[in-house]
């Protein structure tokens, strides 16, 4: 039992990441109908830029919590702006040709950000303060860090801020019928470029997010750090249903906890394979994710 | 060329450098030391100075400073089109084919080398080709078939002794037998969901080849392969056959060209047969397809299918000409490779797919002068071929109405 | 036609000439490593171990009959596809020495390739058994080997921890689960209960599934094979965090500056096998002087990509060409204090395993255990 807690506890952190990252996928998808390659780099480009700040926070003799909610959004903002210069550069000009042109493209930049990361921070790893991070709850043999905790409870912040943001605010409201019909809402009097700029920002501010998280918990960042739990976001953005906001955080805490899961129990080298799996599965059986993509509220 | 319009660029590159800056500067400037701008400013201002050379060129040239060169210059291309298109296809196809059979006798190893994987790359291209350019499906998970293939030949070479000829219909036949049992789950999904669903049956495949050791040796990889043997004429004591391992790269290069060439000629027959046809009416679209009496089901399994034997066949050769494989030569960014190759030559047309191999291989190559920006320079040109020509260097004939799903 | 061909034929002829000529005065020495990619650190620290090398030797007044000495590093990602092509690309480039790669598996079919054309090749990295079990003419290898480091790991964990069982994780490469399976396969020997052999997966962050695992069956020694010292950095992180009170032990791939850097007092206590490494020697001194002010503190393998180098460019130097059969001779005839260890090829191309425990205390890499004498240093 204590095994199982430990393991789910496991599993709910690593969802968490997930869920974030899957955010971004499935709202940029949601509005263009396009797989930002490059959502990946954004988280990458997060957890450095967060460390960078954070670095500079804490040799400036600064207190931990300004440390971290400074380095948080100051991470967040920086990436948002990078997700629009990307969006503008590299997807606006091609909005009305292909979608493998699009895609491609956003291959491509995934490949320049991955390598202009690596040239200005170096090959090598760069690690995260530990001092912020130590200590936790210790529950029989059950651990559960502060790191931990922090993680969970920032996720479930962000994401009812989502929520609010989406279904409660003008701009959401832009943003969801700007997915539903460009032509209509302009017609309406929404600006759609900018409406898919603002999308860019706030994926890419959440997957910041992301980066930071995995910077503090695991302890360091390296360039090549998005494209792993890039393609796991992917898949759980598709699980969940692409372009729906509610499925891509159960997609992301599924695709986490199967992870965890069929590592604790079954195998450590197949759990990639077990997560795969079942994401076969459950399109074989629900061919547009759990939640289907066409729940017209909830598409963002 | 209007004065606002002038004005509005200026102010937009404006915007951008100033946008560059802010985003360069945390990465280079800020250090648990203290702050700096000299080294981000360094950096900056030759991007700047660039970028604003390169709207002042495109300014004068939509103001028609150039029309002394462009407007010759497009005169003798026209020209030069209207005589290329005088001489059949296969004429040219006949001169391409003796041009590159000439190339191992006058080029080093290291052409040679990257001219092989070229054409192994041409291989792969044109059998994705089927899959996304003529049928129009997403398929993220092209390499798992490449490394069945290499993986088939591998082993049946090292443990039954199985010469190359005979295991190349095998790989294929086994790369067609796993396309056809992800597709026959996965066909009736649409576009992105298919996407998905290839991404993670390529995975799942390197997986499997990595851990399963009792088979495939895992990350140690399967060694000594065996290299494609050649009955040939030996004439040291009268006229006897005397067998031969291909093993220098100058003939190994016939063995792929060969490939090459029976890889064109299938996909070119194939594209203008019944079934082709069918498969660009799904591609246009595949309600329409399906009321026309097109069976789109096993008209996709079959793109499918056809796509992944072509890829099994490049693994064989692959296999036989590094006589070694392991795990890390399949993994997703060499799918993503393929499909960019596709998509930047240009979908649905073979000499597209054949330039656009040429550009992905050969470029990284070339870019190998500039060491570590070498991948940088990649990502940035793939970008920018993509806003330039967005329908690929060569696009066919027919193009896609949109090509969406 | 007949005069364009001689045209051609002469213009070749001029050039082979030419190139022929320049390669008379410089010295070419390729490197082979991952500069891209995840293990990009360690290729570079190859990369720069070669670089010292040609410095030291060019302040030591270089080698006569060469005017210069020209490294041409090249990239192979770790990759066989690409391994393969920067050894054609060198081999085109008229390099007759080579030091490299990284991985076993881009060592493993370059060296086929070099090996036809008769090029020396040693590698500073490449522990891998096969690399020099296959009978190749120029292969050399100037760090140690998987089985004999296994045996020292094994040998470590009775005679000093006094260890009953143990728990294995490897990340899956031909490096790190060859050792990890012999060592699984020598504790069994010997008596000490395998608990468990876990993999991960490469590019994996997050371990906290199977650390968990290891936690409850509390093992005496957590043996780490990690391909990536990062990789290894974030499992103690990880371990440390969940409260795992069994001694850790490493090898030789997790030992790199990176580790402390990155797990910092989370290192603190991990025991690793690594070859020798007198730092007080004058060889290492010199190499430490011309490496550190340049590129920082060495690699883990820097210094075997150092005494690679120089042990190349001492053998041209005595053999006065690059004719490979004389200079294999030549390395074959070495028998020096190098900076990392004492270089003697056997007839193999191994030049002998010098393996012992090294820990790690307050932040630095300490020699700790002597296996041929049993005694603390």
């Amino acid at each position: 039992m204590e095994y199982f807690l430990q393991q789910l506890i496991n599993g709910i952190t690593l969802g968490s990441v997930y869920a974030l990252i899957a955010l971004g996928y499935t709202m940029v998808y949601g509005i263009i109908q396009l797989i930002n390659f490059a959502h990946g780099e954004f988280f990458a480009a997060g957890g450095y830029v967060g460390v960078i700040f954070m670095s500079y926070l804490l040799s400036q003799g600064a207190p931990a919590w300004v440390c971290l909610s400074g380095s948080l959004i100051l991470a967040m903002a920086y990436c948002a702006m990078l997700a629009v210069a990307v969006e503008k550069v590299a997807y606006k000009p091609l909005r009305n040709s292909s979608r493998l042109s699009v895609l491609l493209s956003a291959l491509g930049m995934s490949i320049f950000l991955q390598n202009g990361l690596m040239l200005t921070q170096g090959v090598y790893d760069k690690a995260y303060p530990t001092e912020l991070t130590q200590g936790g709850f210790e529950m029989g043999n059950v651990m559960l860090s502060y790191m931990q905790l922090f993680i969970v409870s920032l996720t479930a912040f962000l994401l009812v801020a989502l929520n609010v943001l989406v279904f409660k605010t003008r701009i959401g409201k832009a943003m969801r019928s700007t997915a539903q019909d460009k032509v209509m809402s302009a017609l309406v009097g929404i600006n759609a470029n900018r409406t898919i700029s603002i999308t860019f920002a706030i994926g890419a501010a959440l997957a910041a997010a992301a980066g930071i998280m995995v910077g503090l918990y695991y302890g360091s960042v390296r360039y090549d750090m998005g494209f792993v739990p890039g393609i796991k976001a992917f898949a759980a953005a598709v699980l969940g249903g692409i372009g729906n906001i509610t499925g891509a955080m159960i997609g992301g805490f599924i695709i986490g906890m199967v992870e965890i899961f069929a590592a604790g129990y079954i195998s450590g080298e197949y759990k990639d394979v077990f997560a795969f799996v079942i994401l076969i599965a459950v399109l074989y059986f629900r061919p547009s994710g759990i939640m289907g993509e066409n729940v017209d509220d909830t598409r963002v | 060329m209007t004065i606002p319009e002038f004005k509005k660029h200026w102010t937009s590159l404006g915007i951008g450098m100033v946008w560059l800056f802010i985003l360069l500067w945390p990465l280079l400037g800020i250090k648990p030391e203290g702050l700096e701008v000299a080294s981000t400013f360094n950096v900056w201002w030759r991007i700047a100075l660039g970028c604003s050379f390169l709207l002042f060129l495109y300014q004068l040239n939509k103001a028609g400073a150039f029309k002394f060169i462009s407007r010759p210059a497009g005169a003798v291309a026209g020209s030069m089109k209207s005589a290329t298109s005088m001489v059949p296809m296969a004429v040219w196809f006949v001169i391409g084919i003796a041009c590159t059979a000439l190339i191992p006798q006058f080029a080093g190893r290291y052409a040679q080398d990257v001219a092989i994987n070229c054409m192994i790359y041409v291989c792969l291209g044109l059998g994705l080709n089927i899959v996304v350019g003529l049928a129009g499906m997403l398929d993220l998970g092209y390499i798992a078939f490449y490394g069945i293939g290499a993986y088939t030949y591998a082993l049946l070479s090292v443990q039954f002794q199985l010469s190359f000829w005979i295991c190349l219909p095998i790989s294929a036949g086994m790369a067609g037998l796993g396309a056809w049992l992800i597709g026959y789950c996965s066909m009736r999904m649409r576009g992105d969901y298919l996407a998905i669903v290839t991404l993670g049956f390529a995975e799942i495949c390197r997986m499997v080849l990595n851990n399963w050791m009792s088979l495939t040796n895992g990350p140690n990889g399967v060694t000594g392969i065996k290299a494609p043997g050649l009955y040939w004429f030996d004439f040291t004591n009268g006229m006897t056959l005397e067998h031969i391992w291909l093993k220098k790269l100058s003939l190994i290069y016939y063995v792929i060209l060969i490939l090459v060439v029976f890889t064109i000629i299938a996909v070119y027959r194939l594209q203008h047969s019944r079934i082709g046809r069918a498969w660009e009416a799904i591609r246009e679209d595949e309600t329409a397809a399906e009321v026309m009496g097109v069976p789109t089901f096993y008209m996709k399994l079959l793109a499918y299918c056809s796509g992944a034997c072509f890829g099994g066949m490049a693994g064989a050769f692959y296999a036989a000409r590094m006589r070694f494989v392991s795990p890390e030569s399949f993994t997703f960014l060499e799918s993503a490779m393929v499909l960019s190759m596709v998509v930047l030559g240009g979908m649905g047309s073979i000499p597209g797919v054949i330039l656009g191999a040429l550009a992905l291989i050969a470029l990284p190559e070339i870019f190998r002068e500039f060491e570590l920006y070498r991948m940088l320079v990649f990502g940035g040109v793939m970008t920018l071929m993509m806003l330039f020509r967005p329908q690929g260097m060569l696009p066919s004939k027919r193009t896609m109405r949109s090509g969406k799903d | 036609m007949k005069r364009l061909f001689m045209t051609v034929l002469l213009a070749a002829a001029v050039i082979m000439l030419g190139s022929g000529m320049a390669f008379a005065k410089t010295l070419k020495i390729g490197t082979m490593g991952p500069l891209t990619g995840p293990y990009a650190a360690d290729g570079v620290d190859i990369k720069n171990g070669v670089l010292t090398a040609v410095e030291v030797m060019k302040a030591n007044g270089g080698i006569p009959g060469f005017d210069a000495i020209e490294v041409l590093p090249q990239d192979t990602a770790c990759e066989p596809r690409q391994a393969v092509a920067t050894a054609n690309k060198l081999i085109n480039e008229g390099v007759k020495g080579v030091v490299g790669s990284y991985c076993s598996s881009a060592t493993l079919p370059a060296s086929e390739v070099l090996d036809e054309e008769s090029i020396v090749m040693i590698t500073p990295a490449s522990t891998n058994e096969k690399v020099t079990s296959r009978g190749l003419e120029y292969m050399f290898r100037m760090c140690g080997r998987d089985d004999d480091q296994g045996a020292i790991a094994v040998k470590f964990m009775l005679d000093k921890v006094k260890a009953k069982s143990i728990y294995l994780v490897d990340d899956k490469t031909s490096y790190s689960q060859g050792l990890a399976d012999g060592v699984e396969k020598m504790s069994a020997a010997a008596g000490i209960k395998v608990l468990g052999h876990e993999h991960v997966n490469q590019g994996d962050k997050d371990f906290s599934a199977i650390l968990t695992k290891v936690k409850q069956q509390n093992p005496d020694v957590f043996y780490m094979s990690m391909q990536n010292s990062a990789t290894g950095a974030l499992m103690l992180i990880q371990a440390r965090r969940m409260g795992i009170k069994a001694t850790v032990l490493a090898q030789d791939a997790v030992y790199h500056p990176q580790l402390i850097e990155i797990a910092k007092d989370a290192a603190n206590d991990v025991y690793l096998t690594f070859g020798f490494i007198d730092d007080n020697a004058p060889a290492y001194k010199e190499f430490y002087s011309a490496y550190q002010p340049k590129f920082g503190n060495p690699g883990a393998y820097s210094g075997y990509a150092y005494d690679s180098a120089m042990a190349y460019m001492m053998a041209v130097k005595a053999a006065g060409s690059t004719d490979p059969a004389k200079v294999k001779a030549e390395l074959m005839k070495l028998d020096y204090d190098g900076a990392t260890k004492h270089v003697k090829f056997k007839e193999n191309g191994d030049s002998g395993s010098n393996y012992i425990i090294r820990k790690v205390e307050n932040g630095k890499f300490l020699n700790y255990w002597n296996p041929a004498t049993g005694e603390l240093y």
